[in-house]
């Protein structure tokens, strides 16, 4: 075993120790801000010793094992579960109108309209503007291009979540428009500069 | 300072993750649960073809005299424009060739041992990667349904103001619906990492073809090859002018004295046979994300220059860590375990989201059977096409239509599911289903081996 395979095994450990101290500190009846910062700590430590002997490999190496410990005290918890007797949550999610009331499906596709194509087009001009300030800022062009990859999925998401948190029309398309505006107006500079 | 969501935010939010969760349920199980089994698409091509010649290692002069055969072999054919080289790896010991046309499993001395048979581990890869649709409709929809677990995650957390407190309280046997949700909601922030992971890198996977289309009409002339170049090399201009077979055993000797580190694993010869051809050889880096490195060599075998993949710009080796770090594929078996069960957890977190909001409408009184069996169907019923679509791959063989099986039978049982009424339970006749087709499917290769022997 190589020095920067020790270091790994031994930031997976510390990710594992951290997993496990945080169900000890969660377990309590009363919340221990110490127990739960040296547990947060040991996790973070595990993942700089990840990343700083085998990068991004290093850091998924020690995610993978924070995760896999979480899944074993789980596994636990299955196996140690009783058969319950507490009531389920009943939260609404308030989607379906309960028993017969209008299912106005206008007003649905309209809402899908602007969370999926219209979201998209957005984020496509907030990538593509991510892209020229990164060229204009004097980063390689690989890199600006990567950042419009990446960032075409990332702002989608935020867009979509953040219009379905809202069902005011107007404020829906203020979220839409000024992004787009912005992005396309960035596009427009460096179309004329 | 109050760090803690109101509310509205919470109820709003439950909202969105409901929604969400509805609109793309059944695709987005369908490809999480192949996504699970797609980990070990290695393994399933040897399970499909267990009879293909296997080797740890090949000498650089058997993979020459290889494509040398295969290029004989397309005589009479369409001239092909790549020929890929699979050198042995600890995954897949075996050495095929590909062509436009065709594909060959090589043996030990570089001779054509027959031609790869792995329709079935194609087919799944193509039902995950573009649910078997033409490629950038396909790609660019579960690349949306990328984005939507993403846009899920979010709402998720945002909606379960306790869900870290809480994240190890399992009443695996709750009743009433209580421990369908804590396994939906402790199996989700578990597996938060890991979904944000998969989530994102297929996200910019499946929508690399809407990404390129911007970046070219909006700095490239149109030119979707031109964006992509900065980041994976530009293709040679191509001279159709015949030529001999390139030298491919002279670039892989090159990779052994000059870059002793690197595991090669892949040669493609870009249009075979022309002036304008050359040979990339793409090799693993140990302990890397990135999905390799490639190499560049002209037909006589030397050495051009590199991509720049594993040391180039961080963009480079960004986008080159999205693949690995997508399919599992960077650490050998374990990696590839700790993925298949992350996958299937994620998976099961999909198809109890939707149970979830069925049953406290069923517990409102408010319980719609057609629905339920139909999400029914979703669930039971896609593994059990899928093990249907495998047997049938193992007993007609190579040719045996998949596509048609796989989408014909889950659309006569989604039809089913609706069709069926109330005193009829569907579940069980699913779960039965399920499991008998299931151990058929593991039988059946152990019976076909046993024949053979």
């Amino acid at each position: 075993m190589n020095v920067f395979s020790a270091i790994v095994l031994s930031g997976s450990l510390a990710a594992v120790a951290g997993v496990t101290l945080l169900r000890v500190a969660w377990g309590r009846p009363l919340r221990s801000a110490p127990l739960l910062f040296a547990a947060w700590a040991l996790v973070a430590a595990g993942l700089v010793q990840g990343a700083w002997a085998n990068g991004a490999w290093g850091l998924s190496i020690v995610s993978l094992s924070a995760m896999g410990a979480a899944f074993a005290v789980l596994a636990l918890a299955i196996v140690t579960s009783k058969p319950g007797k507490d009531r389920p949550s009943e939260r609404r999610a308030n989607i379906l109108p309960d028993g017969g009331g209008p299912l106005f499906i206008g007003r649905r596709i309209f809402t899908f309209l602007l969370a999926v194509p219209l979201a998209m087009a957005a984020a496509l001009l907030i990538a593509l503007a991510g892209r020229a300030v990164a060229g204009w800022s004097g980063w390689h062009e690989a890199n600006a291009n990567v950042l419009a990859i990446f960032l075409l999925p990332v702002c989608w998401a935020i867009l979509a979540f953040a219009l379905l948190m809202t069902s005011r029309r107007r404020f829906q398309a203020i979220l839409l428009i000024v992004p787009a505006t912005i992005g396309a107006g960035i596009l427009w500079l460096g179309s004329v500069a | 300072m109050n760090l803690a969501i109101g509310k509205p935010t919470v109820r709003k939010a439950l909202s969105a993750h409901a929604a969400i969760g509805l609109l793309a349920g059944a695709f987005l199980y369908l490809v999480c649960l192949t996504g699970t089994l797609i980990v070990f698409y290695e393994e399933w091509q040897r399970v499909e073809q267990p009879s293909a010649p296997e080797m740890a290692a090949v000498a650089p002069d058997v993979v020459q005299k290889a494509a040398t055969n295969v290029l004989d072999a397309e005589k009479g054919k369409p001239r092909t424009t790549h020929l890929f080289v699979h050198l042995p790896v600890k995954a897949l010991p075996r050495l095929t060739v590909t062509t436009d046309s065709q594909a060959f499993h090589i043996d030990r001395n570089g001779a054509i041992a027959g031609p790869e048979e792995n329709s079935w581990s194609e087919f799944l890869l193509s039902l995950h990667y573009e649910l078997n649709l033409p490629a950038i409709v396909g790609m660019t929809l579960v690349g949306i349904l990328g984005v939507m677990i993403v846009a899920l995650s979010i709402s998720g957390v945002i909606a379960h103001p306790r869900i870290f407190r809480d994240a190890f309280r399992l009443r695996a046997r709750g009743i009433g619906g209580a421990g369908l949700a804590d396994w939906h909601n402790r199996l989700g922030v578990w597996t938060l990492p890991f979904a944000l992971a998969i989530a994102l890198t297929g996200a910019m996977i499946g929508l690399a073809n809407i990404a390129g289309f911007g970046l070219a009409t909006a700095f490239y002339k149109g030119d979707i090859e031109a964006a992509y170049a900065p980041i994976f090399g530009a293709e040679a201009e191509p001279d159709s002018t015949p030529a001999g077979i390139p030298d491919t055993a002279a670039a892989l000797r090159h990779m052994v004295s000059d870059f002793p580190g690197a595991e090669p694993y892949y040669v493609i010869i870009h249009d075979p046979l022309t002036a304008g051809q050359h040979v990339q050889v793409i090799a693993h880096h140990p302990r890397r994300l990135i999905f390799g490195e490639s190499y560049f060599f002209d037909a006589a075998g030397r050495f051009q220059g590199k991509a720049g993949l594993s040391d180039g710009e961080t963009g480079q080796q960004f986008a080159a860590s999205v693949y690995k770090l997508h399919f599992g594929n960077y650490a050998g078996l374990p990696v590839k375990i700790v993925y298949f069960l992350l996958g299937l957890a994620l998976t099961v977190v999909v198809a109890t989201g939707t149970s979830i909001w069925l049953g406290k409408r069923q517990r409102r009184g408010l319980d719609n059977f057609r629905l339920r069996n139909a999400w029914h169907g979703v669930v039971w019923g896609i593994p059990l096409v899928l093990a249907a679509t495998f047997l049938a791959r193992l007993i007609l063989g190579n040719g045996a239509p998949l596509i048609t099986i796989f989408w014909g039978l889950a659309a006569l049982i989604l039809g089913l599911s609706v069709a069926l009424p109330a005193y009829l339970r569907l579940r069980p006749m699913l779960i039965v289903a399920l499991t008998v087709t299931s151990l058929l499917s593991i039988a059946t290769p152990l019976i076909l081996h046993l024949l053979r022997v």
